[in-house]
């Protein structure tokens, strides 16, 4: 990769690119090999070994263990199989009180807790708030993006996606 | 190809089109782009050409629109046709209506206008019936046919949103309809002029049905005028290339459309299945006007499944979504059509090239009898916009997850928010009946990206050319002066990077002794937005701070300070004026109010990005000084610790308190939080025993009642038995109770 634009990356991923740059990035036409660029930008940045296959979120992680897929934390824990979904292995707080609400609402109106709860689903080891739901009480947990990885790999990138 | 003529039955032309579409997966049996690929440059310059006569026919009708709303704030959109109705080329504006003024063109097509009541040069056609193709009432659309020595090659349209429409409520937007009937002045695909000029009659019936016939009127006449400016631009392209190479070309943009939109998806995102939810919940108990007709206080959740296909189709399904209902946010096909394409303009279609292509591309999947499309030609969907917001900015988000996936992090995007709406009408200050739609309402906070915040007063979901207007322009319109517009601090929801801020208005109205304030579009129960990837939603949309016979001109008398808005604490007003105070929770649809009172509307900001306590403390500090948060804010959520003070400029970051504050409140976050597993157990209980408010329940109920899918997930989550069903309500308990 271009050193330039490896640096370029890089600050894209810290949010650091100013703004003129990242403009630039907005307007250009896209690069096609983009994926692989930041895979290796995020797989520099982790502490652990398995292989990034594909990132799900800021913090979250698809990686090769072995023979599985599994969802990982930036900070190394193991939700399980990509194809569950990773919040109901989360640790979790419900703010279904106007107290709990106006805490991180300050001077604003709030939802009626009686119709709306606010879930944050945190990591179990690193406390990493790595997504919020706003639902009413009672709604199933939202499984917010199951991907179709082997289709991802063989018929877009055209690359093996599991490697020995 | 088929030359369409006055002779051809454009019905049949329509139907052998689609069946084209049918047969060969392409675009009017276009597989091969034989124009493109003899001349590449020839190509693109002549789409060029097209686009350019759009945006220079809007720019045109601009000037001629008495509407502050399509000067100021530019809502209004232009566009060319195929002879069948398929959009070739779209100006910049309000570019939802890609899709809907094709359904428009095609609707009169199928019901062989071309017999009765004609399709000739020189013919002006106006339309704004959901049903038959726009969004709502107030979308007015124009379209006239483009012959060229007696064959039709074309449509050339346009559409303005008014800013007054003639309901049962003053505005464009008209809130406290219930039914189709109370939404104000139809025109159903009717021809409204002959011979290039708009028939007499039909500016009759406008004078006479709407409280405020000049923006309409001009509208129309500036709809139309863009119109015939296209109209000679295609022609004289036509005498450039010829005929047979136009309808070839036309056609062709179309089928590369369809293609790009295609390629887009599989550059820039992931195929597989991505979910989203998010919630509108509506007040009007008890306020004055509202018909028995259906639940006053209702909750809707709007679920949603995007899947994308490995061959970059996108396919976005509402499935469980809430019934339609006797209120003005259903929204038909046609509109959630809008909603989509202008969502895609800002996220796939953004080099120009925005056509029926991109709709060939693309699948919605809009169960019959729900919001989304309603089985019931009667309901109303004046304010559609207010389900449509919500709805889109959770597919943005959908969206955002696969660019986020595919390393494209500048693209990713909280998304959109709902903008609540003022409609007035009653006398204005010259002493006149007036009405408008104020339209400052197209410059909300926006979702935060995933590196960097969101924008502060600079956007809306359907107009991606956001403008508030000046306040000059809306004094001048309306008989309400200006005391402020500020900033709405902590109004975009928490994150490493937070949604963008809105703002809120003051006003005392002025020079009038009645003026009907109705406003729309309120999510005020739950958060109708949501953040992404620890990332808070917004705040819920705020209630407005009313003072009726205020003091407020004694005040100004005694050269005493005004007040400019509510202030942090929502205490300004109580604190300096005297009068009838009064919170009221949105919709604001109450008795009318008269020179000397002071009216409040707050915007929507967006939702945040990431876990707040990742934000940069300098950033948390910053947002302090500019106005845009609160210290609280600053400390509660994003943990940092300041040292001095904002009152005498001292204020600056206290770093080790900050990255100690910042571990103790991620200690505290793992000492209070459960395992899901946890929380499974004791919700289920609740669930079983339906232990939900009344309008909770009833949205479960009603989901299931509509939806075996969604009653499926449903059990299949709580681990529930197949007949699991909520009880019916009790007497007393639904909406004629």
């Amino acid at each position: 990769m271009d050193r330039n634009q490896l640096e370029e990356y890089k600050l894209l991923v810290d949010g650091q690119l100013p703004w003129p740059q990242t403009k630039n990035l907005m307007s250009s036409y896209k690069d096609r090999d983009r994926f692989f660029k930041i895979l290796a930008i995020y797989q520099d940045k982790v502490q652990w070994q398995e292989k990034i296959l594909l990132p799900i979120g800021e913090n979250l992680f698809i990686v090769q263990k072995g023979k599985e897929y599994i969802v990982k934390c930036t900070c190394g824990y193991e939700f399980g199989d990509y194809r569950q979904n990773w919040k109901l292995q989360a640790v979790m707080v419900v703010r279904k009180t106007r107290e709990d609400l106006e805490r991180i609402y300050p001077h604003s109106d709030v939802c009626d807790p009686s119709w709306m709860e606010i879930r944050e689903f945190i990591c179990p080891d690193c406390g990493t708030l790595l997504e919020v739901e706003a639902c009413s009480p009672g709604y199933p947990i939202t499984f917010d993006f199951c991907p179709d990885l082997e289709g991802f790999y063989k018929e877009w990138l055209k690359v093996p996606l599991r490697s020995e | 190809m088929t030359k369409t003529d006055t002779m051809v039955n454009l019905r049949k032309r329509l139907e052998e089109s689609e069946s084209l579409l049918a047969m060969t997966g392409c675009y009017d049996g276009i597989t091969n782009l034989e124009c493109r690929e003899q001349d590449p440059l020839k190509f693109e310059t002549i789409h060029m050409k097209l686009r350019a006569s759009c945006v220079s026919a809007r720019e045109i009708a601009r000037r001629i629109s008495a509407s502050p709303g399509v000067r100021e704030v530019g809502e209004m959109v232009a566009a060319l046709y195929t002879p069948e109705g398929d959009a070739i080329a779209i100006s910049n504006g309000i570019m939802v209506h890609v899709h809907t003024m094709s359904r428009f063109i095609k609707w009169m097509i199928k019901n062989d206008y071309q017999d009765d009541p004609g399709i000739n040069p020189g013919d002006i056609f106006a339309n704004n019936d959901a049903f038959i193709g726009t969004v709502q009432v107030p979308d007015v659309m124009d379209v006239v046919p483009i012959y060229h020595e007696g064959t039709l090659v074309g449509w050339a349209g346009a559409v303005c949103h008014e800013l007054e429409a003639g309901g049962i409520t003053p505005g464009g937007d008209v809130a406290l309809a219930q039914e189709r009937f109370g939404e104000g002045l139809f025109i159903c695909a009717e021809k409204i002029g002959l011979n290039d000029k708009i028939r007499r009659d039909y500016i009759i019936r406008c004078e006479r049905n709407l409280r405020m016939p000049i923006y309409w009127i001009l509208d129309e006449q500036a709809k139309v005028a863009a119109c015939f400016n296209m109209r000679d631009r295609v022609l004289e392209l036509i005498d450039e290339i010829g005929i047979d190479f136009y309808q070839k070309i036309s056609k062709e943009f179309i089928e590369e459309g369809r293609r790009t939109q295609l390629a887009r998806v599989r550059q820039l995102t992931i195929p597989g299945k991505y979910r989203a939810n998010t919630f509108y919940g509506h007040v009007t108990k008890g306020k004055p006007g509202f018909q028995p007709l259906g639940d006053p206080d209702w909750l809707y959740s709007i679920p949603l499944q995007m899947d994308i296909q490995l061959d970059g189709k996108i396919v976005l399904d509402f499935e469980g979504a809430q019934p339609w209902g006797y209120h003005s946010m259903n929204c038909t096909p046609a509109g959630m059509d809008g909603g989509m394409f202008v969502t895609l303009t800002q996220h796939m279609n953004f080099e120009g090239l925005v056509n029926d292509g991109a709709w060939l591309a693309t699948q919605l999947k809009l169960p019959e009898g729900t919001w989304t499309n309603p089985d019931s030609e009667f309901c109303a969907t004046a304010t559609s916009w207010a389900l449509l917001l919500p709805a889109y900015g959770a597919f943005q988000r959908m969206l955002s997850r696969g660019f986020l996936a595919r390393g494209f992090l500048e693209e990713v995007f909280v998304g959109q928010v709902n903008s609540p709406m003022i409609e007035m009408g009653g006398i204005s200050q010259y002493g006149k009946p007036f009405g408008i739609a104020h339209f400052e309402c197209a410059a909300a906070g926006s979702g935060a990206l995933a590196i960097k915040d969101g924008l502060d007063t600079a956007y809306v979901g359907w107009n991606p050319e956001s403008d508030m207007g000046n306040i000059e322009i809306w004094e001048l319109d309306m008989p309400m002066v200006y005391l402020g517009r500020s900033i709405l601090p902590n109004s975009g929801g928490a994150g490493k990077y937070r949604g963008g801020n809105a703002f809120m208005s003051t006003w005392v109205i002025n020079k009038s002794p009645e003026v009907r304030i109705v406003t729309s579009e309120h999510s005020s129960r739950v958060f109708d937005n949501a953040g992404m990837c620890g990332g808070y939603p917004a705040p819920t949309c705020q209630m407005h701070r009313v003072v009726r016979n205020s003091n407020i001109s004694q005040r100004a008398d005694a050269r005493k300070p005004l007040v400019h808005s509510t202030g942090l604490d929502q205490n300004e007003l109580t604190m300096n004026l005297e009068g009838d105070h009064q919170i009221i929770e949105g919709p604001h649809i109450t008795a009318p109010m008269k020179a000397g009172d002071i009216f409040t509307h707050s915007y929507n900001g967006g939702g945040g990005y990431g876990d707040p306590l990742e934000r940069d403390p300098i950033l948390v500090l910053d947002d302090i000084i500019q106005g845009q948060s609160s210290r609280v804010h600053g400390e509660n959520i994003h943990g940092v610790r300041f040292k001095g003070s904002i009152e005498d400029a001292t204020l600056e970051i206290d770093l080790p308190g900050t990255m100690a504050a910042r571990k103790q409140l991620k200690d505290e976050r793992l000492q209070k939080a459960i395992p899901v597993s946890d929380w499974f157990e004791n919700e289920r209980g609740k669930v079983i025993e339906g232990s939900f408010a009344p309008e909770v329940v009833k949205m479960y109920r009603a989901a299931m009642n509509l939806s075996d899918s969604f009653s499926d997930e449903f059990r299949t989550f709580w681990q529930l038995s197949d007949s699991f069903a909520f009880s019916e309500p009790k007497q007393g308990e639904d909406k004629h109770g």
